[in-house]
């Protein structure tokens, strides 16, 4: 079961491993990313990082689509965790589990504007999200569990 | 009183001044509090009530963007009332809580502001004047101790005098109403913490600790000392001590295509970890420790790079957005600096890479020392210091200071030259040993016992009911003693943490125990 879906371009860090996974007793912590799938030194540091109650899976966005749509996943607590608003649209398109998208932290880069603390959007983001948000899906915005909840459409 | 006043105010500068000290715990409420109490004459009532408020805001550390209260500011201002006008820590929390509340807001609104100095920040590294980026994030730096020390001036010197005849006029039941409630406050800290660690695991633990205290009484000291054998047996590593300043890394052959001379002396990464220590001079939301990261570096850079256009490129390189944990901050800054060398010496280095492998290893790296600095070191430190404070021990802040700071500068320093030499090998070996696991658990077991140990110890609630006819009364808390010691305060801490599980932000946390400590009291429910 997926217990929370979010956006954090620095993928597992402390506010992840410190706050999301104890507070939603997190087991499996499911790390969403082409470009880390295949990089030997990045998984390695992100194992280095994975909280000691938490297996830890990195998959490509692809296999990540399986993995959460096969029935198997259905018993795990999963965090899942993407770096870009573009791989959590691709995943909320595949994986119907997906009603929610928590937005943790996305830098900003040319081209985005910040419309909170921690979140700069591009416009081609913005209409990503536009998408979303007229599927039904809730986008919120939080760094740690107890931040009250934003909603994006609200900021944009 | 108004040099004392501008001395309470240069304490707040001090507090705040923690962004170049590298987050060594000297603001603390347990540091501060004393201070104000030397200030103001009364040393003991300084540790006192700074132990008071060290255990209530012991949960409140900063991890990422998420803001906490600012406890210097509300921290100092509270302890300063409360020894001016005799009230005792009751009252340094009823100030407190709010004015940090308030002054975290200000905080925040300069971490808004503080992006508008990126452009200047770039436009420097364009033209290669690193001395100017010095000087600009030091400036910044500056900024926040100076403005908030002036805003405790002001307030000090407008508020003094009506706070304190506002003071004068509570009536005793208000003032034993929220002794009550302050003595049950550190059940929000302590459930905080819980929430870092517990798990089914390692649950057992958090309750030998309780037992440790409340019906053997052992001091906090011997309870951290056998904390830390229980973690040493359970995790079998006896034979070795796993901090990474004691690893011996001189058997890890060097890598064989380092024959290039070393340009980077000794001397310059022992510069990169002194100026780590200002890593989060100009934290701002939007690149957070980015100018931070250029500072330190910058010794190693002006070693390398003599020509103007050189510069400018590393400069530029290192304004990227970079967030870390400072206490572990040196580790990326030693493998950075390898890179950088490598980068001058080889023909064809992908001068990319140096950007992805500190951007790649920042997240995971704040997971593994945010976890292990704030998680169990604080907590011990904070424990054992505490335990001691509250009775009015000068130790106790030493002590608190030195728990902590021993272990991080040593590891600090020595993360600076492991990440020269060893640098991805290191990281490499650490992934593949269990080493990180054991240590973890470790860690967890050994906070866990000291937090368990905390509500027996340091929350002093019991309950004043009395049962039966007035021939044969008894006390309630008589039975309960009988049953579990301690049971009042050991049943708050769950009670809390049961709400920290729900999600429930840390305010109303903080304001629901004070509203039923105070209506406790009032109803001689507790005391």
């Amino acid at each position: 079961m997926i217990k929370l879906t979010r956006i954090d371009d620095r993928l597992v860090h402390g506010q992840v491993s410190f706050t999301w996974v104890p507070s939603l007793g997190i087991n499996c912590l499911i790390v969403a990313n082409d470009k880390t799938a295949c990089d030997d030194f990045q998984k390695m540091a992100l194992t280095l990082a994975r909280p000691p109650s938490a297996k830890l899976l990195i998959l490509t966005i692809e296999e990540s689509i399986a993995f959460l749509n096969d029935d198997k996943s259905k018993n795990a607590k999963i965090l899942l965790i993407v770096n870009s608003i573009n791989d959590a649209f691709t995943l909320s398109e595949k994986v119907t589990e997906i009603q929610s998208i928590n937005f943790g932290g996305i830098r900003a880069r040319e081209g985005t504007r910040l419309i909170s603390r921690a979140i700069a959007v591009s416009d081609a983001d913005i209409s990503l999200i536009k998408q979303m948000a007229d599927k039904g899906i809730e986008l919120e915005i939080r760094q740690v569990p107890n931040d009250k909840k934003q909603l994006i459409q609200n900021l944009l | 009183m108004l040099v004392a006043y501008l001395l309470i105010s240069l304490i707040v500068i001090f507090g705040h001044l923690e962004d170049f000290f590298g987050a060594a715990l000297l603001s603390r409420p347990l540091v501060l509090g004393p201070l104000v109490g030397l200030v103001l004459g009364d040393i003991t009532q300084g540790v006192i009530i700074g132990a008071t408020l060290e255990l209530i805001f012991m949960g409140n550390i900063k991890i990422g963007a998420a803001i906490p209260p600012d406890v210097i500011t509300g921290g100092v201002l509270g302890t300063a009332f409360a020894i001016i006008s005799g009230k005792g820590p009751a009252i340094a929390l009823a100030i407190a809580v709010p004015v940090s509340i308030m002054a975290e807001m200000v905080i925040s609104g300069l971490f808004v502001l503080r992006p508008m100095l990126n452009s200047r920040f770039n436009r420097f590294a364009e033209m290669a004047e690193f001395k100017k980026i010095e000087k600009l994030h030091v400036a910044s730096g500056l900024l926040k101790p100076l403005l908030m020390g002036l805003l405790a001036f002001l307030a000090l010197q407008l508020g003094a005098g009506v706070i304190k005849s506002f003071l004068d006029t509570i009536p005793p039941w208000v003032q034993s109403g929220l002794q009550v409630a302050g003595n049950m406050l550190p059940a929000v800290g302590f459930a905080l913490l819980m929430n870092l660690m517990f798990n089914q695991k390692v649950a057992a633990y958090f309750f030998l600790g309780f037992i440790l205290a409340s019906y053997l009484k052992l001091p906090m000291i011997a309870i951290g000392g056998l904390g830390l054998i229980v973690a040493l047996i359970i995790t079998g590593i006896t034979h070795k001590d796993p901090s990474p300043d004691e690893m011996n890394f001189d058997d890890i052959p060097s890598e064989p295509e380092a024959e290039t001379k070393p340009i980077i002396s000794k001397n310059d990464l022992r510069k990169v970890f002194l100026r780590s220590l200002a890593l989060e001079a100009n934290f701002n939301f939007e690149t957070w420790q980015n100018t931070g990261f250029a500072f330190s570096i910058l010794p190693v850079l002006k070693r390398l790079y003599t020509t103007k256009e050189s510069m400018s490129k590393a400069l530029k390189r290192h304004l990227q957005f970079f967030n870390t944990s400072p206490h572990g901050s040196t580790l990326i800054l030693g493998i950075t600096a390898a890179m950088e060398e490598q980068n001058l010496q080889k023909e064809g280095f992908d001068e990319e890479s140096i950007n992805s492998v500190k951007l790649g290893l920042m997240g995971p790296l704040a997971g593994v020392f945010d976890s292990l600095f704030w998680g169990t070191l604080k907590v011990i430190a904070a424990g054992v210091g505490i335990s001691l404070a509250i009775n009015g021990n000068i130790l106790g802040p030493i002590l608190f200071v030195l728990i902590f700071n021993i272990p991080h500068l040593l590891i600090r320093y020595n993360l600076t030259f492991i990440g020269y030499k060893a640098g991805n090998r290191f990281l490499q070996n650490l992934a593949k040993s269990n080493i990180m696991d054991k240590l973890t658990t470790g860690a967890s077991i050994l906070g866990l016992m000291v937090i368990g140990a905390m509500p027996a110890m340091l929350m002093p609630i019991t309950t004043p009911i009395i049962i039966g006819t007035s021939e044969s009364q008894v006390a309630v808390q008589t039975i309960l003693d009988q049953l579990v010691p301690n049971m009042i305060p050991l049943a708050l801490t769950f009670l809390v943490y049961f709400f920290v599980k729900k999600n429930i932000k840390t305010t109303w946390l903080l304001l629901g125990i004070l509203a039923l400590g105070f209506t406790g009291s009032i109803v001689h429910v507790f005391a």
